[in-house]
C-alpha cells in the first residue's frame, strides 16, 4: 500500500469532527449527499443531503431503522455506488468523479471491505484467502504485518484450512483479516456480526476494536446491533436519508431508546434528564421538525461523553 | 409444468439460443448430407433423363464384370448397326461413338478439376439429346459444338478456332454450335461435353469398326417389345439391349447407390461427430443449471410437486429446445448442402446438382436426431434434477446426495474403454464389408470417447495444476484464481474439455493419418523411382491415359535415355473381387524402378516375365491369397481372360499395387497400350531442366500430358492430399465451433453462480481487466484440456489404425507442426469463447455481493 503512512497516525480525539473535506483529520467527507433511486413517482430519495466527516482512527457506527439509507451511505462512501448530487472525498481525493479505472485502484490502496457474508474464495486457503486483495494488486505480503494480523484473529494454526473446514466464526475472522492485511486508510463493514451468533459476534467485534486501538485504523460499521455501537467511539442514526443523530461513544441502553424512537416508540417517559433520552422525546416529534432535531443532535453530542440513561 | 420450462428457457435467452445453435448445427450438417446427396442425385437423374430422352431402345457393350456406367470405354462391333437398322419397327438408328479427350484452348489443355471431359458424335435429329441454342450441329470435319457451361466458362462461341487432344495427338477444330444439356439450371458440374462428326470421332479416338451403343428410335410406343425384337435379332450376348427409360433409370439408380456407399456415409460422419458434440453440451448445460436450480426444485417438492413433475419440467425444456434446434437445423440444413458443395468445387470436385430439395426421409431423420440426442442428453441431468429433496429449500449450498452408482462410474468408464478398443481393434482386422469394419471402427472411436469423458473428471485437477501454472506464474492473482476455478468443478470442466476433445481428436487423426500416407506415399516414390522425370496425365487416372504414340514423342527427346510406360486396368480375379492389373516393359522399368522385393526376389524376375507370367504386390496376394508359384486367372472387361503364373513379390502399397505383368501378358487381354505414366531418365550429363522442356515440346500433340521431375511429382501430389485434407478440416471445424459454443455456455453459467464472488473480487481491489483475464484462463485452462486430451487421443487412434494398416503403405508418423496448430486452435476457441462471458463478469455489479440476499 503505497500510504499505509496514514494509517499509522495516532488517534486526535474522540470527538467527531465538523464536516470539513479539508480536515486531514477526517478520512471520509461527505458534503450533502443525496441519492435518488427511480425517477418520477416511483422515485425514492435514499439519501437526502449528509453532511458527515468520519475521524481518522475512530470506530464508527452508523444506525437506523431498516430502509433509513445505512448501505446506501456506505456504498457511496465506498466508491461503489455514485449519489445522485454532492460529493465524498476519502483520504483526501475526491472520488465522486472517479473513472472505474482509478476506483479500482481507490479500493486497492485505501478501502477494505468486511461483508455480512463472510465472502470467502471457496478454492483457496484462508491464508490465500487474506493476502488476496495483496495478490491482486501485485503488492508484496509485509511478513510482520502478516504475523501479527494472524496472531490477532488467532488463524496461526487454521491458515491451510479451506472455508468450508472453518466455523462461521473462523471464517469471519478471515474475512476481517483480510480487510486489514492491505492496511486500508477506511475500512467498511456492512453488518460485520449479522450472521453469526452472539459469541463469535462478540469475537469479531473485539478484533475491530482491537484495530483501531492498536493500529489506529479507521472502521465504518453499519449495524442493527447495540453492542456492536455501544463499542464504537461514536454512533451516527440515520432516518429518512438524513442524520438524524450524530454521538460519541454510547451505552447500549442509550442506544437502545434511540432506536426505539426512530422506529416511532417513544419512550414512557419522554421527559427523562439525559441527553440522550431527551432527544428520543424530540426524535418523537412530528418529520417536519426533522431540521431542527439534526441542528439539535448535533449540538447534543458537543458534550463530553455519553448522557446518563434511566434504567 | 411446460409454463415453467418455457418461462426459465425464455429468461436464459443467451444461454437457450446456445445450446439450440449446439443441436441445431449437428441436425444441419444431417439434414444438409441428404439434402446434398438428394440433389446430387437429381442432377444425375436429370443428365440421365436428358441423354436418354429421345431414345426408345439402347444397345450397349456388357462388361464382363461392374457396373455398364463405370466401366471404361468398351466397344461393339459395327456389323451389329445393320443387324439393328433392319429389325422391323426401327425408323432412326445412331452408331453412336464416346470417347474421352480434352479441350485445348490457347495451346492450354482446359483443367476439368476431376471430371470428365466427354466427346460424343452428333446425333440424327431424332435421336438428339442435345439443343443447339447457337450456330448448328457440326457436319462436317473439324467442326465441334460444346456444351453451355464448358463455353461460357471459357468464353467460347461460334466460329473460335481451338483443338481437341485426342488419341492421336492435339488436332486444330473450330466451334460450329453450343447446345444446352439437360434440363434449365441443372449443372453438370465441371464436365465438358464435345461433340462432334461420327468420321472425326472414329479418327480421333481409334474408333473405326465399333460403335460405343447403338441408339434407336422406333415407330409405335412399345419400346419393350421393340427391345426384344432387336435382343432376338442381333443375338449377341456381350451387349445388353434395354429401353432408353430403364438405361436412364438404372445407371441413375447406380450413382444413387454409389452415393449412398461412399459419399452419403462419409458426410453423415462428420454430421455424427458434430451431433455427438452437441449432446456433450446439452448434458452438460443441463448439468450445471439443474444444479443451479436446486433450490427452486426444492421449493416446487415442498409446494407438493411430485417427482415426476420436476422431471416434467427439465424433460419440457429439453423438448422444447430439441424441437426448435431440428427445425431451425433442418433448415440450416439447406445452408449446409450449398456450402458444402461449393466446398468440393473449391477442392477439385465439381459434381453435377439439381434444385434443392428436403425430401421427407431428410425431415423425419433431421427432427428424430434433434429431438432425440437432446432429450437422451438431458435424461440424467434431469433425473438428478429429480433427486433433490424438499429440504434443500431451506439449507445454503445443499449438495445433492451422490448416486449409489456414482462410485461405479471408473469402473464403467474403463469397460466403456475396453469395449471401445475392442470394437477398433475388431473392425481393423475383420474380415467384414468395408462399411461394418467403418461402423464397428466409429463405434469404438464413440464408446472411447465416452470412456474417456467420464474418467475425465479424475485427471482434471492434476493436469489443470500443471496447465494452469504458467498463467499463474505470468500473471499472478487472475491466472492463479483461473487455475483454482477450473479445478473447483472437475465433472464441470471435464463435460465442457470432451466436447472440445471430441473435434479435435478426430482432426488429429486425420491429420496424422495423411501425415502417414504423405510420409510413406513421399518415401517410397523417393526411394523407387530411379528416374529423373515423370509424365502423367492431368486427371491422374485412366480416363484420359496416354497412347503409344506419346510414349514414341517421349524416346525421340535426343537427351532422354531410357523411358519406360506404365499401363493400369481394373481386372476381376478369380472371379471374385476386382484389382489392379499393371503393364509395364521389364527392361525399361528396370532402370526406371526399384523394386523391394520379398521373399528373396530380384530384379532377375523381371528378366523372366514372359506372356504368361507375373510378379505381384504383397497386399494384392493377401487380398486374393496368392502365393509365389500359385496361378492366378483374371478377367478383363471386354470378357477377354489370361492366366499368369506367379513368379515373384514385392512391396509397393502407394504405386503399383496389384499384378504386375510384362506387355506381352498385357496384351492377351487388351487391345490397347495406354500409359497413365511414363518414367523416363535423362542422358548422362544432359540437364534435366532442358530435357524437361523437350519433353514437354514433344507432348505437344498429348495436351493432357505433364510432365514433371520427380520432386515436383512429389509436390503436386501432396498438394492434392492437402486439398483434400482441407476439406476434411473444414468439415470438422463445424464440430470444434459448437464446440466452442460449449464452453461459452458453461462459463456464462459460471459467471451467474460466481456473481458474489465476482463482486467481491472487485470490491477489494480486483480491475475489471483482471476479472476478464481471470475468466479468459479459466476458459484456456479448459480448452487446452480438450485439446491435450483431443491430441493425445486423435494421435493413438492414428496409432492403433495405421500399425493395423501398416502392409497397405500407411506409416504412423506424427506431424508435429499440425499437432502444434491445434493446440493453437483449442487456445484461439478457449479465448473466444470466454470474450462474452468474460465481459459479462467484468460487468458484475459490486454491490452484488454485499447485498446480502
Ligand atoms: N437499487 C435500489 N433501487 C431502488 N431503491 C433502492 C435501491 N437500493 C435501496 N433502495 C431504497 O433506498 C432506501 C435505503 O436503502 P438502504 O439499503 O440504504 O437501507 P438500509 O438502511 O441499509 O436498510 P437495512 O437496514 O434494511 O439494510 C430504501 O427505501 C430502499 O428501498
Ligand atoms: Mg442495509
Amino acid at each position: 500500500m503505497s500510504d499505509s503512512s496514514t494509517t499509522h497516525q495516532t488517534r486526535t480525539g474522540d470527538e467527531p469532527a465538523a464536516p470539513d473535506p479539508l480536515d486531514t483529520d477526517s478520512v471520509v467527507v461527505t458534503r450533502s449527499l443525496t441519492k435518488i433511486y427511480g425517477s418520477g413517482d416511483a422515485a425514492v430519495k435514499a439519501l437526502r443531503g449528509v453532511d458527515v466527516a468520519i475521524g481518522r482512527g475512530q470506530l464508527t457506527a452508523i444506525m437506523g431503522p431498516s430502509g433509513s439509507g445505512k448501505s446506501t451511505l456506505m456504498h457511496i462512501m465506498a466508491g461503489l455506488d455514485r449519489p445522485t448530487h454532492g460529493t465524498v472525498t476519502v483520504d483526501g481525493i475526491e472520488i465522486t468523479g472517479l473513472k472505474e479505472r482509478d476506483l479500482t485502484q481507490l479500493r486497492r490502496d485505501k478501502i477494505g471491505f468486511i461483508f455480512q457474508s463472510f465472502n470467502l474464495l471457496p478454492m483457496l486457503n484462508a491464508q490465500e484467502n487474506i493476502v488476496l486483495p495483496l495478490t491482486i494488486s501485485g503488492t508484496p505480503v509485509d511478513k510482520s504485518w502478516f504475523e501479527r494480523l494472524i496472531g490477532i484473529v488467532r488463524l496461526e494454526d487454521r491458515l491451510s484450512h479451506k472455508p468450508s473446514e472453518l466455523s462461521g466464526g473462523q471464517q469471519q475472522r478471515v474475512a476481517v483479516a483480510r480487510s486489514l492485511v492491505g492496511r486500508p486508510a477506511v475500512l467498511f463493514a456492512d453488518e460485520p456480526t449479522g450472521n453469526l451468533d452472539s459469541r463469535r459476534g462478540e469475537e469479531v467485534l473485539q478484533l475491530l476494536r482491537q484495530s483501531v486501538d492498536e493500529f489506529g485504523q479507521t472502521i465504518i460499521m453499519v449495524t442493527h446491533d447495540a453492542h456492536a455501537a455501544s463499542i464504537s467511539d461514536r454512533v451516527l442514526f440515520l432516518k429518512d436519508g438524513m442524520i438524524v443523530h450524530d454521538h460519541g461513544s454510547m451505552a447500549s441502553d442509550d442506544i437502545y431508546d434511540v432506536i426505539r424512537s426512530l422506529e416511532g416508540v417513544c419512550p414512557a417517559d419522554a421527559n427523562g434528564d439525559g441527553d440522550a433520552r431527551s432527544l428520543a422525546a424530540v426524535l418523537c416529534a412530528p418529520e417536519t421538525a426533522a431540521a431542527e432535531v439534526v441542528g439539535a443532535a448535533a449540538g447534543g453530542s458537543d458534550g463530553d461523553g455519553p448522557g446518563r440513561a434511566e434504567r | 409444468m411446460m409454463r415453467v420450462a418455457l418461462r426459465n428457457l425464455w429468461q436464459h435467452k443467451l444461454r437457450t439460443s446456445l445450446t439450440i445453435l449446439a443441436v441445431l448445427l449437428g441436425v444441419a450438417m444431417i439434414s444438409g448430407t441428404y439434402v446434398l446427396t438428394d440433389q446430387l442425385r437429381s442432377g444425375f437423374e436429370d443428365i440421365y433423363q436428358s441423354a436418354y430422352k429421345n431414345i426408345d431402345v439402347v444397345v450397349a457393350p456388357k462388361p464382363a464384370f461392374g457396373e455398364s456406367f463405370e466401366a471404361g470405354m468398351e466397344t461393339l462391333p459395327d456389323s451389329l448397326v445393320a443387324k439393328v437398322e433392319a429389325v422391323e419397327g426401327v425408323t432412326t438408328v445412331n452408331p453412336s461413338l464416346s470417347a474421352l479427350g480434352v479441350l485445348v484452348i490457347d495451346g492450354e489443355a482446359l483443367q476439368t478439376m476431376g471430371s470428365p471431359t466427354l466427346f460424343f458424335n452428333a446425333a440424327p435429329t431424332e435421336l438428339d439429346s442435345v439443343t443447339y441454342y447457337a450456330g448448328s450441329k457440326p457436319d462436317q470435319s473439324g467442326e465441334i459444338a460444346v456444351n453451355r457451361d464448358a463455353a461460357e466458362a471459357n468464353d467460347l462461341s461460334v466460329g473460335d478456332e481451338v483443338a481437341v487432344g485426342t488419341q492421336n495427338g492435339a488436332v486444330p477444330v473450330r466451334i460450329s454450335g453450343l447446345f444446352d444439356f439437360g434440363s434449365e439450371g441443372a449443372s453438370l458440374g465441371g464436365s465438358i461435353l464435345v461433340v462432334g462428326t461420327t468420321e472425326d470421332l472414329r479418327d480421333w479416338f481409334d474408333l473405326q469398326g465399333v460403335v460405343s451403343a447403338i441408339e434407336v428410335k422406333g415407330e409405335g410406343t412399345d419400346a419393350d417389345a421393340l427391345a426384344a425384337r432387336i435382343r432376338a435379332a442381333i443375338d449377341y450376348p456381350q451387349a445388353t439391349v434395354k429401353t432408353g427409360a430403364v438405361s436412364a433409370a438404372e445407371q441413375t439408380q447406380a450413382v444413387g447407390d454409389a452415393l449412398d456407399s461412399v459419399l452419403t456415409p462419409a458426410l453423415l460422419a462428420f454430421g455424427g461427430v458434430a451431433v455427438l458434440v452437441g449432446a456433450f453440451i446439452i448434458f452438460n448445460t443441463f448439468s450445471i443449471t439443474v444444479a443451479q436450480r436446486q433450490r427452486e426444485f426444492a421449493m416446487l417438492r415442498t409446494l407438493g410437486a411430485t417427482r415426476r413433475q420436476v422431471l416434467g419440467t427439465v424433460v419440457a425444456e429439453a423438448l422444447v429446445i430439441g424441437v426448435g434446434a431440428s427445425v431451425a437445423g433442418l433448415f440450416a440444413g439447406l445452408g449446409v448442402a450449398m456450402g458444402m458443395n461449393s466446398l468440393f468445387k473449391a477442392v477439385g470436385a465439381d459434381i453435377p446438382v439439381g434444385g434443392l430439395e428436403m425430401a421427407p426421409r431428410t425431415i423425419i431423420i433431421g427432427l428424430a436426431v434433434g429431438i432425440g440426442i437432446t432429450l437422451v442428453s438431458a435424461l440424467v441431468p434431469a433425473i438428478r434434477a429429480t433427486r433433490v429433496p424438499p429440504v434443500a429449500a431451506l439449507q445454503e449450498g445443499a449438495a445433492l446426495p451422490p448416486s449409489a452408482l456414482s462410485r461405479y462410474v471408473p469402473y464403467f468408464g474403463g469397460l466403456l474403454a475396453a469395449l471401445g478398443i475392442g470394437l477398433l481393434v475388431l473392425g481393423l482386422l475383420s474380415q467384414g464389408s468395408v462399411t461394418d469394419r467403418l461402423l464397428q471402427m466409429a463405434i469404438g472411436g464413440v464408446l472411447i470417447f465416452f470412456a474417456v469423458a467420464t474418467v475425465a473428471k479424475y485427471v482434471v485437477r492434476p493436469v489443470a495444476r500443471v496447465l494452469g501454472w504458467p498463467v499463474d506464474r505470468v500473471d499472478g492473482s487472475a491466472g492463479r484464481l483461473a487455475r483454482e476455478n477450473s479445478m473447483r468443478n472437475p465433472a464441470r470442466t471435464a463435460a465442457t474439455a470432451a466436447a472440445l476433445m471430441i473435434g479435435l481428436a478426430v482432426v488429429v487423426f486425420v491429420a496424422v493419418f495423411t501425415a502417414g500416407f504423405k510420409s510413406s506415399f513421399v518415401d517410397a516414390v523417393d526411394e523407387m523411382a530411379k528416374g529423373d522425370l515423370i509424365v502423367r496425365t492431368q486427371s491422374g487416372g485412366m480416363m484420359t491415359a496416354l497412347p503409344e504414340s506419346a510414349g514414341e514423342a517421349i524416346r525421340r527427346v535426343p537427351t532422354v535415355e531410357s523411358v519406360s510406360g506404365i499401363a493400369f486396368q481394373q481386372v476381376q480375379v478369380e472371379g471374385g473381387a476386382t484389382g489392379a492389373i499393371i503393364g509395364i516393359e521389364p527392361s525399361d522399368m528396370k532402370r526406371q524402378w526399384e523394386y523391394r522385393w520379398l521373399d528373396g526376389g530380384s530384379d532377375a524376375l523381371l528378366d523372366e516375365l514372359g506372356s504368361d507370367t507375373a510378379v505381384v504386390e504383397e497386399q494384392f496376394a493377401l487380398d486374393h491369397k496368392l502365393a509365389v508359384g500359385d496361378t492366378v486367372s483374371v478377367l478383363a472387361r471386354s470378357g477377354k481372360t489370361a492366366d499368369f503364373q506367379i513368379v515373384g513379390k514385392y512391396r509397393d502399397p502407394n504405386l503399383f499395387a496389384g499384378l504386375t505383368v510384362s506387355t506381352a501378358g498385357w496384351d492377351r487381354l487388351f487391345a490397347q497400350r495406354d500409359a497413365v505414366f511414363y518414367l523416363l531418365s535423362v542422358e548422362p550429363g544432359a540437364s534435366v531442366t532442358a530435357t524437361q522442356k523437350g519433353v514437354a515440346a514433344a507432348m505437344g500433340s498429348y495436351p493432357q500430358a505433364i510432365v514433371e521431375t520427380k520432386a515436383e511429382y512429389i509436390d503436386s501430389i501432396v498438394k492434392q492430399l492437402n486439398q483434400f485434407l482441407y476439406m476434411l478440416y473444414a468439415l470438422l471445424a463445424v464440430s470444434v465451433i459448437i464446440s466452442l459454443f460449449g464452453i461459452v455456455n458453461t462459463l456464462i453459467l459460471t459467471v451467474y453462480e460466481r456473481t458474489r464472488e465476482i463482486g467481491m473480487l472487485r470490491a477489494i481491489g480486483a480491475s475489471r481487466s483482471q476479472i476478464r483475464r481471470m475468466i479468459r484462463y479459466e476458459s484456456v485452462i479448459t480448452a487446452i484440456m480438450g485439446g491435450v486430451l483431443g491430441i493425445v487421443l486423435g494421435t493413438a487412434f492414428a496409432y492403433i489404425v495405421t500399425t493395423q494398416l501398416g502392409a497397405q503403405g500407411i506409416s504412423f508418423t506424427v506431424p508435429p507442426v499440425q499437432l502444434v496448430i491445434c493446440l493453437i486452435v483449442a487456445i484461439v476457441v478457449g479465448v473466444l469463447a470466454a470474450v462474452l462471458p468474460a465481459r459479462r463478469a467484468a460487468k458484475t455489479d459490486i454491490l452484488a455481493a454485499i447485498h446480502y440476499e
